[in-house]
């Protein structure tokens, strides 16, 4: 197999990789959001509960949390496995990007100073306004480079929805590199990866730039 | 309302601020005891006494920041809080509208102008845009902040942002305006210019209530003294007779560190 057929057939699982990668951020990033609410919740069971979730998607391994989404419904309920493995990847991956973002949350509306609440307060700004207009802004400009940081992680994590063998990019390259007893598709995956990468580095650096206006 | 209303018993002005018997503790630590005081329309109160004395608790108890354990909290009258019972959230938010506070931290948005700073609240509000944009302009001006209004407040120096702060306070057209030592975070060289707009406003005739260290501006600005200490008013009356004839030991005591 020359070069150029495998790097075509191998932009053929692009789709997916992209498919992954954006509905797990279209997800995750407003899922995370509530997490973080719900494990600062002042009522003491809820935030355990929350607490207790983040910590084992933090602590067991993406891979096997994919398999359990996947094939744990089988285990369990005996229904079969679903068709279209997207659904069970994007389900995996936003949950646990999700409890990543929610900490990134946490800590950043925890660094922001109290008296930006009490100044709103007084000046009769709304629970909610509060939020919306004072907080979040403040907060997104300060948890940038966190969520860059997840977010070129999550371009490498699509690679490993090959462990339900969902037809993305990599799990394609692995499958020629098997049959053809070649390294060349793990070349063209990193090659991939990294230009996926740049771009998200670009991108994100001019959300980022486009914040500097204050300090 | 009219029942909520002391004023109407009495057949008098009510003052736009009166507190009876406030208690405050943070778990054991008594920092309120007893607190009565009433801020008439027009006048300027200094509140002096050393650091802990519960000057700043008593301003975040009366501009709700701070939950206070017993007493009344009137406005205009009526009660927002009756003998340690707050009333609805309503009343309070309808409260809220008479008073401004300034922050010893200016506490301005960072990620606003100068001018959404001051306008925003009124237009939340539901205030008309225009008029809240030239009346904070006429503010801005008053504050000597003339063609900042689009700096951010990281570009100010902190003796503009104070004026911000207090031009945001002012923007909301309150009846009285709080200030919790407006000047103690900023460089000496800086604090002039925070002060001198307090004594402006004080000509104005706008009705204050000002926390502060400076003894001189306190001196000469405001028609009424309380020396707090230990949660407790030890002193208060006409300026001159609480800074030049103290007649308690520790007011003494106090003042005596002021004039070295």
């Amino acid at each position: 197999m020359s070069l150029l057929t495998m790097i075509i057939k191998m932009s053929e699982g692009l789709g997916k990789t992209c498919a992954i990668f954006f509905l797990t951020l279209l997800f995750s990033l407003p899922l995370g959001m509530i997490v973080a609410l719900l494990r600062m919740s002042k009522v003491k069971i809820v935030s355990m509960i929350t607490r207790f979730f983040i910590t084992i998607l933090r602590g067991t391994p993406l891979m096997l949390q994919l398999l359990a989404v996947t094939y744990g419904p089988y285990y369990l309920f005996g229904t079969s496995v679903a068709r279209n493995k997207l659904i069970p990847v994007v389900i995996a991956f936003a949950i646990n990007y999700a409890a990543y973002f929610a900490e990134i949350y946490r800590g950043g509306i925890e660094s922001i100073p109290v008296g930006q609440y009490e100044a709103a307060e007084v000046l009769g700004y709304t629970k909610l306004q509060t939020f919306l207009r004072i907080i979040l802004p403040q907060v997104i400009k300060r948890i940038m480079p966190s969520i860059t940081n997840e977010v070129v992680t999550l371009v490498k994590d699509t690679s490993m929805a090959f462990t339900v063998s969902y037809q993305e990019m990599f799990t394609i390259g692995k499958q020629i590199a098997n049959s053809q007893t070649s390294f060349m598709p793990f070349v063209v995956a990193g090659v991939f990866y990294y230009v996926f990468n740049a771009i998200v580095d670009y991108v994100m650096g001019r959300i980022e730039k486009r914040m500097d206006y204050y300090r | 309302m009219s029942e909520n209303n002391v004023k109407a018993d009495r057949g008098e002005t009510p003052a736009i601020l009166e507190i009876r018997n406030l208690q405050k503790s943070f778990s054991s630590l008594s920092v309120l005891k007893d607190i009565s005081l009433r801020v008439e329309r027009g006048n300027v109160i200094s509140i002096i006494g050393p650091s802990g004395s519960g000057k700043s608790t008593l301003l975040r108890c009366a501009s709700f920041l701070e939950t206070a354990d017993g007493g009344d909290i009137l406005y205009d009258g009526n009660y927002a809080m009756r003998d340690g019972v707050y009333a609805s959230k309503a009343e309070l938010n309808r409260y809220k509208t008479l008073f401004g506070l300034v922050f010893q931290n200016f506490n301005l948005f960072p990620h606003y102008s100068v001018l959404k700073n001051v306008t925003e609240a009124p237009i939340l509000h539901g205030e008309n845009r225009e008029e809240v944009r030239e009346r904070a302009m006429e503010i801005l001006k008053k504050m000597g902040l003339e063609g900042r209004e689009n700096a951010y407040p990281y570009q100010l120096s902190g003796g503009q942002q104070q004026r911000v702060a207090i031009a945001r306070a002012l923007a909301m057209r309150p009846e009285v305006l709080y200030f919790d030592e407006p000047t103690s975070a900023l460089d000496p060289e800086l604090t002039g210019e925070v002060l001198k707009v307090i004594r402006q406003l004080a000509e104005e005739k706008m009705t204050m209530v000002v926390v502060t260290h400076e003894m001189p501006f306190a001196k000469a600005v405001s028609n009424h003294v309380i020396f707090m200490d230990s949660g407790v008013i030890v002193e208060q009356g006409d300026p001159a007779n609480v800074f030049e004839n103290p007649r308690e030991d520790r007011t003494k005591q106090f003042l005596r560190v002021f004039e070295r």
